[in-house]
């Protein structure tokens, strides 16, 4: 059995952006980078999946620029992944879903995986569009923002979270699947395990050795703006609340003019 | 408060190898998750988080750099680092892997035979077998070489009489590496718990390093096999280059205790607000925050050079001695000013530098107080021993 798990790298969760006025980059300098949370359920339960079975081999795929291999080492390889395909690929900055969706699908058309997984999404864009377009590319069954799985012959059973409450779901094999917190508890690497992730096979590939051009993008993004600085609050003073609750009534119906 | 994320100003990192990096921050994760929501109980407690130690074994942070069976090999740099990010957490964590690692099994490692290193090695390397280290006794601290406990030639078996005083893991030890004198000197043994004669007993009221387990080794005519004897231990030299390699580790990890107390200081002074503004916008607070941080910063430099300098196998006592006794000031004087910024919130458990402080304490005591590595380096530089 193949498993593939595609995973992004992403400013870590607490950089601060310095973006004083709008402009069409980030300065992306100071970030410092780590392997997206999510992604890290997708690599920990493909781990799972490998110690249960027996001659199961984990591949991750990435898309982004050689500083993914320190993360892809740490966070994929040491923690139980086999090998990792980098798609380093300058004509890609800025790349949008759509077109690095086509580009993974060529990536992962390599091979003949039986079970393909993603983080529900990025936390850097927030999109959570990739893992349910390549399943579309592929015409694979997906199922997304899972709970729980339960792998069987040429078949699976996952949970996924639903407002409210969860929904069951089988699905038959090659499926693709996006990963949700609560799914399990990713581990940490053994430090050993980080000093052999080097030894194991990491193959970096541009567009063109994948065979394809470099697919066009539906969208761009034009600026990047700071958000807008907030109102000043007007607090409603008065000795009794029955007259702040008038003040109050009178301020939202002739200055906000909301009731 | 947001998650720890170390202090680095000179960008020290960039000078780290991806995984020299990727073992910084694999350190700082186990003890933000399973280190840090404890650590105030067991302070509290005056105890060790005991089931913590398979974890610290299966990570690799048990005896990390030294080479012999089952155990993980990494560099000493890695190692020092390893000691930072425990350190962060907590001295009595730092000080559990410095005993484990650097006084009980290197010894093993480097002094034993290849039976007791596959003996003790894998399970004390797995955290599956604690040991402690015995040099002190009640009345020989600073000079060890006036110890009283003695092991007597019997036959095949060596019978051993004496006590050992402050011995960090006494309690929770299945084999302790014993230094006592012999006919022909001093002689390392591993004596294991069970041997008859052989008995620990806690020390009561410490108010530093309470997170970790202190008490004293007793030896009641203790037969113990010429098997259990480390054969290349020969002479007081020997315990003291355990020393040297625990002392490196110190000297590394103390800059994590420090780096704490900054950051917590720093968090805070930018949160806490006094005559209208934050206190981190009065002069003062920022001379002392800047003080801190260079401070940290030299320490840093020094460690990074000496890691380096182990790496290429040059590892001399009085480079260590003076890198110990630089940062374990500096980690204290960090601790106590982070405290004072804390104000009176300082003084309660629900920040780290009160405990910090109160732990360094005990660092800036053990394995060779701070005036001690003043006269190691002093001989060194003028020739003249100045001990005695
Ligand atoms: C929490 C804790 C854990 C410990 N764990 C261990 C352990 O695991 N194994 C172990 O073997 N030991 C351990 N120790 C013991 C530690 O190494 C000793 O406390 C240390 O060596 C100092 O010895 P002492 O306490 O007897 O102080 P002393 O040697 O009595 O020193 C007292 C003071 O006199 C000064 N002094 C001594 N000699 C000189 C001199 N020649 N010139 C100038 N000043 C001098 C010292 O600097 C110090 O200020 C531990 C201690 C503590 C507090």
């Amino acid at each position: 059995m193949k498993i593939a798990v595609c995973v992004k790298q992403v400013p870590d969760s607490e950089t601060r952006i310095n973006l004083a006025a709008p402009a069409a980059e980030l300065d992306q300098s100071g970030f410092t980078r780590v392997l997206n949370p999510y992604d890290a359920y997708a690599v920990e339960e493909a781990i799972k999946i490998k110690e249960a079975g027996a001659e199961i081999e984990v591949t991750a795929i990435t898309i982004g620029p050689d500083t993914v291999k320190e993360t892809l080492k740490k966070d994929c390889l040491a923690v139980g992944c086999d090998k990792a395909v980098i798609i380093n690929d300058p004509a890609l900055d800025g790349a949008d879903e759509s077109a690095l969706a086509t580009v993974l699908t060529a990536a992962l058309g390599r091979d003949s995986y039986d079970l393909i997984l993603f983080g529900i999404k990025a936390i850097d864009d927030d999109s959570g569009q990739i893992g349910i377009m390549v399943a579309e590319k592929m015409g694979l069954p997906h199922v997304s923002t899972i709970t729980h799985l339960e792998m069987a012959e040429g078949s699976l059973t996952a949970h996924r979270e639903i407002e409210g409450g969860k929904e069951v779901v089988t699905a038959s094999l090659p499926a693709v699947l996006t990963c949700q917190k609560g799914l399990n508890e990713p581990r940490l690497p053994s430090l050993p395990n980080i000093m052999k992730a080097g030894m194991k096979p990491m193959e970096t590939l541009t567009c063109a050795d994948l065979g394809i051009e470099v697919p066009a993008s539906l969208v761009e993004i034009k600026l990047y703006s700071p958000p807008p600085s907030r109102a000043e609050c007007k607090l409603v003073e008065a000795e009794e609340p029955a007259a702040a609750a008038k003040e109050l009534a009178r301020l939202l119906h002739e200055e906000a003019k909301v009731i | 408060m947001a998650d720890y994320k170390g202090v680095d100003f000179y960008r020290f990192s960039r000078n780290l190898s991806d995984e020299e990096r990727s073992v910084r921050d694999t350190v700082r994760q186990f003890v933000e998750n399973r280190f840090m929501p404890q650590v105030r109980q067991h302070f509290k407690a005056g105890t060790f988080p005991t089931e913590l130690i398979g974890e610290l074994g299966s990570l690799g942070l048990l005896g990390s750099s030294i080479k012999g069976p089952g155990c993980p090999g990494l560099s000493g740099t890695m190692y020092g680092i390893i000691c930072e990010e425990l350190e962060r957490g907590d001295s009595g964590l730092r000080s559990f892997a410095s005993v484990q690692g650097s006084l009980v099994m290197w010894p093993i490692a480097n002094y034993g035979t290849e039976e007791q290193k596959e003996r003790w090695l894998p399970d004390l390397a797995a955290g599956k077998k604690v040991g402690c280290f015995g040099l002190t006794e009640a009345n020989h601290g600073s000079d060890p070489g006036g110890m009283e406990t003695r092991a007597a030639r019997d036959g095949d078996d060596w019978i051993i009489n004496g006590s050992k005083l402050w011995i960090t893991n006494a309690n929770l030890a299945d084999v302790a590496m014993v230094w006592a004198r012999t006919e022909k000197g001093v002689s390392g043994f591993l004596v294991e718990r069970g041997m008859e004669g052989f008995s620990t007993n806690p020390i009561h009221g410490k108010y530093s390093l309470r997170a970790s387990d202190t008490g004293e080794l007793v030896f009641d005519d203790v037969r113990v096999p010429d098997s259990n004897r480390l054969p290349d231990a020969i002479g007081l030299k020997a315990p003291l280059n355990c020393l040297n390699q625990a002392r490196y580790g110190i000297a590394w990890g103390v800059v994590g205790a420090a780096a704490d107390c900054y950051d917590t200081a720093l968090r805070y002074a930018g949160e806490r607000e006094q005559f209208g503004k934050p206190i981190a916008s009065f002069q003062l607070v920022q001379q002392k925050l800047v003080h801190m941080l260079t401070e940290i910063t030299k320490a840093q430099g020094l460690c990074l050079q000496m890691g380096r300098l182990k790496d290429d196998g040059i590892n001399p006592t009085p480079i260590v001695s003076l890198a110990k006794r630089n940062n374990v000031a500096m980690a204290l004087d960090c601790a106590r000013t982070a405290r004072d910024i804390l104000g009176a919130a300082g003084i309660t458990d629900e920040f780290s530098p009160g405990r910090h402080m109160v732990n360094l304490e005990s660092v800036i005591t053990y394995e060779g107080t701070h005036d001690v590595h003043t006269l190691i380096v002093g001989a060194d530089i003028t020739g003249i021993p100045a001990f005695r």
